[in-house]
């Protein structure tokens, strides 16, 4: 099938599914959920003030937490002046719930709300945020306070812990910086954890002897980040909302963006302790929170750990997946010099979103994606609306890992393995806001359901059309 | 030709050849020991970037002047140590050497250098510093032999294009007098054309283009007009223009060749020069990891 029999049929069949679906039964209940975008004057630290965009006026949006398997509806109304839509990240949704507009998703007009139905899986923790264009407006996307955790409970879940935290990182004022390599990347002003300086916000009280689960979620746009709790080892025993198979302690983790990191932590160091970031230029931009033992008192300690390398196959097994995929799809990351003073455009087999190349997937096969990193910076790769397992680090095999979010370090290779198992159009991009604004997207099409009639891309927030369709309820 | 007020015909005459003889860039020679127009940016934190500057006159003043030896042929290697301290301040120290056949390797002099520059988080539109640098070079080669330099620096990228305006500055703390059988207006000549006690001003700039993220291509501009409110005739300012190439071919290296043309009587006619340098993370850390910023 050429792309252009292909788009055909896609309208096509796009057309019919619109018909089908004219006022479903869900449309007249009352939401579960409603998030309010709108701007924020968000005060990080004493006079620090930030004006981003939030949900419900707070930064993270508020805690979504959900039975597996139980339906919901989400009414989110906007209030801010642009367009914009809510991406359910790590969620296996119907392609027209996913919230990505380059799939086809619908953006909610100033004013209007648009309505969320979809049947929250895989258990585990999720999160959501927007899924817009920033380009060279450093102030809106993921640059903004447009984010919040979803957490879908299993029916399963041995709940071994005493005490559960979710906590957030996020980076703000974010402006353009050399990035040491002739090629321009977003360097910022303050760094926060749960939207606040290390120092100026509620600290987390624990006891001894607790067994406290963190939840940690890389909200920032760009920054990869590194966390220390003083004092304390910290058990890896989740990646992005699934239980590792190899759980093992650390004295430092890393964490991407969009990436979830699931900690257990003993609490065994009676004390107030500082959990901030292990660089201190980046707690020093605000990275950290106190954590304090009840009957505790004193200023908050910070103990360096370790200089400490991150592995993703020392959480794995180390031996190959047993599962052979029925296909492999190379896929070759490079970018364009514009200039020490610009972004580079990024390509995904030598083309820029929008004019990549579809990529068809057959329903019930397994793929590999062979993600070739060429550039000398390191991505941390999103396939939509999937998980993927985690095969191959630079050679090396491994299995197990189940992730939907996959660092790959510059000039290196990995490999994903995944079931062609969610029919619709599926994104698949860079979740730095700047490598994917530039063109590090492109799109999986399934053989049997269309994907959009064609290459969708937002454009600056200033000139972004409002989209017809957009319900308001 | 109008003779400036108070100055005799024969007096001027012979200051100015005397002018010409000794070459204004020779006694300001130390220039051209460290020919680089800085950027705005400072080294980061626990980092030191060694670089070997090598400048050959090729075709410079051919007559020791004054004590001052000639310039043609003349080879300095000055080795330049930056250290950054933290995101806003870093400290540069300079040794200056001259090579000449039949003189060998001679230490001319040491400079140190701090620098401050407006933090890139401030937002501003234009990247600005502020560098202050004093220090010594022997008589033979450098008047003044006592300096202090300050210099603003502004720079801005604009996608492929790059530009930056060093202001430079240089109060002469200590310079080699004049012979002592010169007439007092010679001395008065002297003190305001060749080696002025007071503060001196010359400019650099660069324009540079980035066709790759390898390399790019610009031209350097040099230039001595003199004291500070009296500046000497454009016949004996020191303008110079390089056609430079600046190398990228690794975070860890920086390399800079160019060529400089004089287009006065008072600046060296032809040089060509070389900066390369080397970064050391003094931190350790290995790239990625917890510690890293890298």
């Amino acid at each position: 099938m050429n792309r252009r029999t292909f788009i055909a049929q896609a309208s096509a069949a796009l057309t019919g599914v619109a018909l089908a679906s004219v006022a479903p039964a869900w449309a007249q209940s009352a939401p579960d959920v409603k998030l309010e975008i709108a701007p924020l004057a968000l005060e990080i630290a004493p006079g620090k003030v930030v004006h981003t965009v939030a949900y419900n006026g707070r930064v993270p949006g508020p805690l979504i937490r959900w039975p597996e398997g139980k339906p919901i509806i989400i009414d989110v109304l906007n209030r801010n002046t642009i367009p914009d839509i809510v991406h359910w990240h790590g969620l296996f949704t119907p392609v027209d719930m996913d919230g990505a507009y380059e799939e086809g998703g619908r953006l909610i007009a100033p004013g209007t709300t648009f309505r969320y139905s979809f049947i929250p899986r895989p258990s585990g923790f999720r999160w959501y945020h927007t899924h817009t264009w920033a380009g060279h407006d450093l102030r809106v996307a993921t640059y903004s306070g447009q984010f919040g955790c979803f957490y879908i409970e299993s029916k399963a879940d041995s709940g071994a812990y005493d005490q559960e935290i979710f906590l957030t990182l996020h980076d703000w004022n974010a402006y353009m910086s050399n990035s040491g390599d002739s090629s321009m990347e977003a360097g910022y002003e303050y760094a926060t954890i749960d939207s606040r300086m290390l120092g100026f916000g509620d600290p987390l009280r624990v006891r001894e002897g607790q067994r406290v689960l963190f939840h940690i979620l890389n909200a920032s746009a760009s920054m990869i980040h590194w966390l220390a709790l003083a004092g304390h080892e910290m058990t890896v025993v989740g990646m992005d909302g699934n239980a590792v198979p190899n759980p093992g302690p650390m004295r430092a983790v890393r964490v991407a963006p969009a990436e979830r990191l699931d900690l257990v932590v003993t609490m065994n160091q009676p004390g107030v302790w500082i959990l901030g970031e292990s660089r201190e230029s980046i707690r020093r931009m605000g990275m950290g929170i106190v954590v304090e033992y009840a009957n505790q008192q004193g200023k908050p300690k910070w103990v360096e750990p370790p200089e400490t390398l991150w592995d993703y196959r020392s959480f794995a097994m180390n031996q190959p997946a047993t599962r052979q995929p029925d296909e492999t799809i190379p896929l070759r990351f490079e970018s364009k010099f514009h200039g020490q003073g610009a972004f580079d455009t990024w390509m995904v087999n030598g083309k820029s979103y929008p004019d990549t190349d579809v990529i068809m997937l057959r329903e019930g096969r397994r793929y590999r994606l062979q993600l070739v990193n060429r550039s000398t910076d390191d991505h941390p790769l999103h396939l939509h609306r999937h998980t993927f397992e985690v095969t191959s680090l630079d050679g090396k095999r491994l299995s197990g890992l189940m992730k939907d979010v996959v660092v790959v370090p510059a000039k290196t290779t990995a490999e994903v393995d995944f079931t062609a198992d969610n029919p619709g159009a599926t994104l698949f991009h860079c979740h730095n806001q700047t490598h994917m604004d530039f063109g590090f997207m492109t799109l999986f099409g399934y053989d049997s359901l269309p994907v959009p009639p064609r290459n969708r891309r937002l454009c600056e927030p200033s000139q972004r059309a409002v989209t017809p369709h957009v319900s308001s309820l | 030709m109008t003779p400036l007020p108070g100055i005799s015909i024969r007096v001027l005459f012979c200051s100015i050849l005397c002018l010409v003889l000794l070459n204004p860039s020779s006694a300001r020679a130390q220039d051209n020991y460290e020919i680089q127009v800085y950027p705005s940016e400072t080294m980061a934190p626990k980092t030191l970037l060694v670089e070997l500057h090598s400048n050959f006159t090729v075709e410079g003043s051919t007559t020791t002047q004054f004590g001052m030896l000639p310039t043609e042929r003349q080879e300095h290697e000055t080795i330049e140590l930056t250290e950054g301290i933290n995101e806003w301040f870093e400290v540069g120290f300079y040794i200056f050497t001259a090579e000449k056949n039949g003189s060998g390797v001679q230490w001319v002099g040491d400079h140190i250098r701090p620098r401050v520059r407006v933090p890139a988080r401030w937002h501003w539109p234009v990247g600005v510093s502020l560098s202050s640098e004093f220090g010594y070079a022997r008589a033979a080669y450098s008047n003044p032999t006592w300096s202090w330099q300050i210099m603003p620096i502004v720079d801005q990228t604009i996608g492929r294009w790059y530009w930056s305006i060093n202001g430079t500055m240089v109060w002469n703390v200590h310079v080699v007098p004049p012979p002592a059988d010169s007439t007092s207006q010679q001395k008065q000549f002297y003190y305001t054309n060749v080696a002025p006690k007071g503060v001196t001003f010359g400019p650099a700039a660069t324009l540079t283009y980035a066709p790759s993220k390898y390399f790019n291509l610009g031209v350097e501009y040099y230039s001595y007009y003199g004291q500070w409110g009296n500046f000497v005739p454009l016949h004996y300012q020191q303008q110079q223009v390089f056609p430079v190439v600046n190398l990228f071919v690794s975070p860890k290296w920086e390399i800079n060749f160019g060529a400089g043309w004089g287009a006065t009587a008072g600046t060296d006619h032809l040089i060509v020069k070389c900066i390369v340098g080397r970064y050391f993370d003094w931190s350790h850390h290995r790239p990625g990891s917890s510690e890293s910023t890298q």
